[in-house]
Formats: structure tokens, C-alpha cells, sequence
């Protein structure tokens, strides 16, 4: 059964991976989340207000949330994009031509909205939570669920993922966090 | 009586120093033959992309002076980026609008509004720090100094007439994803 994952334990993961995106450079801010705000994952974007570490550019759209994260990578910058799941269909020609034709690595953090906890996303009574993975595959796209706190190792592992690949790499938020 | 673009475009070759420019469609194929091989990326494979892609660059990149060539007709494509570059606030974002009300590439249709739409207003309503428009090259030379030194985001909405050349006329250039690896290493972020 999935479990909602807390936002302190998401923002040190997202710390702990820039950290050693970054290896010995100690530039700050440390890294930058780009984000087109998301219910599923409010708390964290709550959480990251306070944060100094961590550098949030709130995009009016996902398109622009490839883009500016294209930009952040030519020059040496390591990034997220925290955007939902129907940000995640809005965008996919710039998905498409930014990181997968482009080459720009780019790590997504999807939030599930809507998702039920009892039901497998395939099985879900909502288009936007079934058609999720279905999308990415079609496109190529690896990704994993974020279950629970147990699979907060798929944060860095996907992030190292999309760099080793030169391209898009997701993990699907799959409760709304806390 | 318009700027031509080509004219534009020399005079800024000329004065960008060590400026990243990011051309987008009717720029790009000028642009190619006056800084062949430069720090410039072209916004190839995503129109409307290339003011968030400058963002991007001016963010990673503070020290260092940052030119958006954009289209009318591609900065409305993605014309939220105008309130998203004033939320990030970037000094070093100059944000230059060929503006000729035509979708030139692909036509030249007409865009929405056509030349009556005013991106000086609205990038003021957004929040750029600086916006104005220039309609002839002799206000433009002489401004132009200022365009690569005022604190940023300043927008520049330049009134010219349609460019020789379109990216379907003068196909060439490299893909997106080799202009991004040469800048890279031009930028030495590479490693």
C-alpha cells in the first residue's frame, strides 16, 4: 500500500543528490527547483520557502520549466522540475524536443494528483493518473514510482539516470506529501 | 520606415562582447553567418522557448550578460515566461522582440493583434525592471550600449521589417543538441 512521503524527507534528498551533482564545488545556491506549483506536492513547495539551500523559480508553464531547465544545464546548473502529471501532458512537444532531441538531461519529480491509494495507477478511475506511464513509455522516457519513504534511493538514482542518458528521466509521486 | 534585421543584428555582433545570445527562426539564419562560431545556442526544436531558455543561462550564468533574439509570434507561444523572467529577476537578461507582426517562417501570417499587440506594456505589467520600444537603427545604435549594461530584465521591443532569410528559406545550422554540447564546452561546464 502506498504511503505519503514527508516534504523535509524529499527536500534532504533533493539536497543530498545536488550535493553530489556538484562534487567538490561548494557554488550556492546548491540546486535549483523549477516549478509549475502542483497540490500533490505542495507541501514540499511550502517547505522549500524556507529553504536557502535550494533555489525555487516558480514557471508560469512546464514548457517554460524545459527551457529554463535546458539553460540551468549548459551552464553547469543541476535541477528538478516538480510539476503534475497534467503539466506532464501540456509539455510533452517540449519534453520531446529539449530533453530527448536535445540531449538535455532533465529529471522530473511528476505529482500523481488525484491518484486513489487503493488502486494501481492502470487501474485508476481518473484519465490523468492512468495515462501517466503509458506517456512516458511511449516516449522513452524511464521512470519510478515514489511509493513511500522506502524509495527515496529512486531520487538520485533517476536524477545520475538522466545524466548517464543525456535525456529525460521521471519519478511518479504517488500520494500527496506531507 | 522598419529596421532591417540584418542591420540589427550587425550592429549587435559587433558590440555583445562575451554576451550569450540565444537567437530564435527569422534571426537564426543571419545570425549563423555573422557569429558562426560564438557563444550564441539558437532555440531550435521548441519554438516559444528561447526567452526561458536566456533565463535559464542568465541564472546559471550571473556574471555574464545574456540576449534573447525572440519573434512577436514566438514569445506569444509562450508568453507567460514574460511574468516567469520577472519573478527570477536576472540582471543579466536582455530581451530583445523582432517584432514585424507576421509569423515570417511559416508564411508570414499574420500573428494575434497583428502589430498592434504592445509587449513594452506588457513586460512592464510583468515586472521587467526596464521595457521600451525602438523604432528606428539611429535611436537603436545609440542605445545599444545600454541594452547590454541596464540591470536586467530589460525588454527591447524592436520594430523591423522581415529578414532575407527564414530558417525554411536557409535551412542549415547545427541541431539543437550539438549547439548545446559546443557551448557547453565553450563555457567549460562540460565536465
Amino acid at each position: 500500500m502506498p504511503e505519503s512521503i514527508p516534504a523535509p524527507l524529499i527536500i534532504d534528498t533533493l539536497k543530498d543528490t545536488f550535493r553530489e551533482a556538484r562534487g567538490r564545488s561548494t557554488r550556492e545556491p546548491l540546486g535549483w527547483i523549477l516549478s509549475v506549483p502542483d497540490t500533490h506536492q505542495k507541501t514540499v513547495l511550502a517547505a522549500l520557502d524556507k529553504e536557502r539551500a535550494l533555489r525555487v523559480v516558480t514557471c508560469a508553464t512546464e514548457d517554460e520549466a524545459n527551457a529554463v531547465a535546458a539553460g540551468l544545464w549548459i551552464g553547469g546548473e543541476p535541477c528538478v522540475l516538480m510539476i503534475q502529471h497534467a503539466g506532464l501532458y501540456a509539455s510533452v512537444n517540449t519534453l520531446r524536443g529539449v530533453a530527448m532531441d536535445g540531449r538535455v538531461p532533465i529529471f522530473y519529480m511528476i505529482g500523481l494528483l488525484s491518484r486513489e491509494k487503493d488502486r494501481d495507477l492502470k487501474d485508476s478511475r481518473h484519465s490523468m493518473v492512468r495515462y501517466a506511464e503509458p506517456l512516458l513509455d511511449t516516449f522513452g522516457v524511464p521512470h519510478a514510482r515514489l511509493e513511500g519513504p522506502d524509495d527515496m534511493h529512486r531520487i538520485p538514482e533517476y536524477y545520475r539516470l538522466s545524466r548517464e542518458r543525456r535525456g529525460p528521466a521521471a519519478v511518479l509521486v504517488g500520494l500527496e506529501t506531507t | 520606415m522598419a529596421m532591417k534585421p540584418e542591420d540589427v543584428l550587425r550592429a549587435i555582433a559587433a558590440a555583445r562582447g562575451d554576451a550569450i545570445c540565444v537567437p530564435t527562426m527569422t534571426t537564426s539564419p543571419a545570425w549563423r553567418t555573422l557569429a558562426p562560431d560564438d557563444l550564441s545556442i539558437g532555440c531550435v526544436g521548441f519554438m516559444g522557448g528561447a526567452s526561458s531558455l536566456g533565463l535559464g543561462l542568465a541564472l546559471a550564468m550571473p556574471r555574464r550578460r545574456v540576449v534573447v533574439f525572440d519573434g512577436d509570434g514566438s514569445l506569444l507561444m509562450q508568453l507567460g515566461s514574460l511574468a516567469t523572467i520577472a519573478g527570477a529577476a536576472p540582471r543579466n537578461l536582455t530581451h530583445l522582440i523582432f517584432k514585424n507582426g507576421v509569423y515570417h517562417t511559416s508564411g508570414a501570417q499574420e500573428i494575434p493583434g497583428g502589430l498592434t499587440v504592445d509587449f513594452v506594456q506588457m513586460a512592464k505589467g510583468a515586472g521587467y525592471r526596464k521595457a521600451y520600444a525602438v523604432t528606428e537603427f539611429d535611436e537603436f545604435k545609440r542605445r545599444l550600449p545600454s541594452m547590454f549594461s541596464d540591470e536586467g530584465p530589460v525588454l527591447v521591443e524592436l520594430h523591423t521589417g522581415l529578414a532575407d532569410k527564414t530558417p525554411m528559406t536557409d535551412r542549415g545550422g547545427l541541431p539543437f543538441n550539438q549547439q548545446v554540447d559546443n557551448l557547453r564546452k565553450k563555457l567549460d561546464t562540460a565536465s
